[in-house]
């Protein structure tokens, strides 16, 4: 029904006030429609339907159908087109579910991430585009400290959360020499992760391990792969007292436990600090995307916990200007670069 | 030069099609824009093929800016003097971007990023997890020219942002260097390639129907006896 009421072939004035009647003079010729004409018509659906970003969300799905990343991308030429009945019924079968407040990178089932194309599945977290920007950080800091690099064949990192496998694999992918240690406590998020490593050609560089943070002794299953130089994060941090106003594409598809950070959104973040200085070298870096509230929670929090020894070196806005990125730093010996990084044998590593 | 969508069967024509230069190194197809994906599509059999060593993911260098991006707050234009960011990392001038292989052409004039203005789409509220958009359309001017650049080539934020200073990079030039810009040079040089290759297939075929001339006419002087030469 809601096809034939885009052709314009529906009621009239119906109850619904649809109000398609001023398009119908449009058509060009019945039944041919170009993808610029289907993304207003599904824009104007869409917003109709209250449906956030209406416009952004059409063009997606037409560009998608198209073989496109962006709408911007499509060639000119492919704009202006007839499409296919076979196009038409994709496009209005990935609306149908854009109706339903079904994210875009759900609908589509794949996304994009510092290059890299990944696969999207509910109800693994969406990476947020913010976390970009923390792969970024965390690139200049090894940048910058060449001899944690270097070290045994590239700085070896534990990220904790790692969801889809955006923050891992973009680390792998621009570290040729890294190895990625990744951790998540949902079923799911593994098995997406394991995919997406497959997908571009990084398994022999990752490990992926079943592991809740916030329970008895867990970090004891990451010692035998050494001490690591590098603890990334996007834990859950969002207020719990906020979760529910988040928006229905959030609540009703992506996994609450990869959002819930507990009363103050600090519970997942407080066991990840914990936890790191058994695991960290002397000198070793935690990297954590956090709420805009979290930099002085932390830090006062960071000083009432002299036994991790841990300072807060820098905090970072995030492109919208927002407090949103940290870097701690696990203090050991005296500046320099760390004395196990240089010396001895390398550390024993479990098998597989 | 507009940037569409790769047209490379590999894939991996990212670096060559910013230069100008439209073979890619691994599968020589034409290149008229650039993919988005690294790796996942990559066509192993046309790396093996390529003439120059493959280079490694992490160096293809349309994507990488070893300087970080200042954090500028989204705002509408005019200069901002509060809300100043937290760290302000050194060199915030973005680098030249060297292509590998390209030693002879040279690089273009740097973006000084306090002259420039970005606007993306906001979330509301404290943004991150709370918010899932996918508007990632960057938005950037350059001041001093008025110039302005608007990019949704990816469905990446970090990557339009990288994208729109390349494509304002190069409009500046033009702006600024006119005929003299490097994007002016090379669709010059691209020119006199064409013309170059189009004299010697002239060439060529003008030989060819003369040497065919001087056989038919060798062949009716001796009263059609079979023997061409």
């Amino acid at each position: 029904m809601l096809w034939a009421l885009l052709t314009g072939l529906g009621r009239r004035g119906g109850s619904r006030g649809w109000a398609f009647s001023s398009w119908r003079p449009h058509l060009p010729q019945a039944g041919l429609l170009s993808a610029i004409e289907l993304v207003s018509r599904w824009a104007a659906v869409f917003e109709e339907r209250g449906i956030p970003e209406a416009r952004e969300s059409s063009e997606y799905i037409v560009a998608h159908v198209l073989g496109a990343k962006t709408f911007q991308s499509l060639r000119p030429v492919l704009r202006t087109q007839p499409l296919t009945p076979w196009q038409l019924q994709c496009i209005q079968d990935l609306c149908s579910l854009r109706l339903q407040r079904m994210p875009v990178q759900y609908i589509l089932g794949e996304w994009d991430f510092q290059g890299l194309s990944l696969k999207m599945a509910p109800p693994v977290f969406i990476p947020r585009p913010e976390t970009e920007e923390l792969v970024e950080w965390v690139l200049e800091e090894v940048a910058r400290r060449p001899c944690v690099a270097e070290a045994h064949g590239g700085p070896l990192i534990l990220e904790v959360g790692c969801g889809s496998g955006a923050v891992s694999l973009s680390l792998l992918s621009r570290l040729p020499q890294s190895r990625v240690i990744a951790v998540d406590k949902g079923e799911a998020a593994i098995c997406l992760t394991h995919e997406n490593a497959q997908r571009l050609q990084l398994r022999d560089r990752i490990r992926i391990i079943p592991l809740d943070v916030t329970s008895e002794g867990s970090w004891a299953h990451l010692l035998p792969w050494g001490p690591l130089d590098l603890v990334v994060s996007n834990p859950p941090y969002v207020f719990h007292q906020d979760m529910e106003q988040l928006a229905p594409e959030i609540l009703s598809y992506e996994d609450p436990a990869a959002l819930d950070g507990g009363e103050k959104g600090m519970d997942i973040i407080m066991h990840v600090l914990a936890l790191a200085p058994r695991l960290l070298k002397d000198s070793g870096s935690i990297f954590l995307e956090v709420d805009p509230r979290h930099p002085e929670l932390i830090g006062s929090w960071l000083q009432s916990r002299p036994d991790l020894s841990l300072d807060l070196v820098a905090a970072r806005r995030d492109f919208c200007g927002r407090p949103r990125f940290l870097h701690i730093r696990r203090s050991g010996s005296q500046g320099g670069c760390p004395v196990d990084a240089l010396s001895g044998p390398p550390p024993a590593r479990a098998p597989g | 030069m507009s940037l569409r969508q790769g047209e490379g069967s590999c894939g991996w024509g990212t670096a060559r099609a910013r230069t100008g230069d439209r073979d890619c190194d691994f599968c020589s197809a034409e290149i008229l824009g650039f993919p988005v994906t690294l790796g996942a599509e990559a066509n192993p059999g046309a790396r093996s093929s390529a003439s120059r060593a493959p280079l490694p993911m992490s160096a293809l260098g349309l994507f990488r800016f070893p300087a970080p991006l200042t954090r500028v707050c989204a705002v509408p234009w005019g200069r901002q003097h509060g809300a100043r960011p937290a760290l302000l990392s050194p060199g915030m001038a973005a680098p030249l971007v060297q292509e590998a292989g390209k030693k002879d052409r040279p690089a273009l004039l740097p973006l000084d990023e306090s002259e420039l203005e970005e606007q993306f789409v906001k979330g509301h509220g404290p943004g991150g997890q709370a918010i899932n958009k996918t508007s990632n359309c960057v938005v950037l001017k350059h001041l001093p020219s008025g110039l302005v650049v608007k990019c949704h080539q990816t469905r990446s934020v970090d990557q339009n942002r990288k994208l729109a200073r390349r494509i304002l990079q190069e409009k500046v030039d033009i702006f600024y260097n006119g005929e003299d810009s490097a994007a002016h040079r090379e669709k010059r040089e691209a020119e006199r390639k064409k013309q170059e290759r189009k004299r010697r297939a002239k060439e060529t075929l003008e030989k060819k129907k003369q040497l065919k001339m001087l056989q038919a006419s060798s062949r009716t002087l001796h009263g059609g006896a079979a023997g061409s030469d």
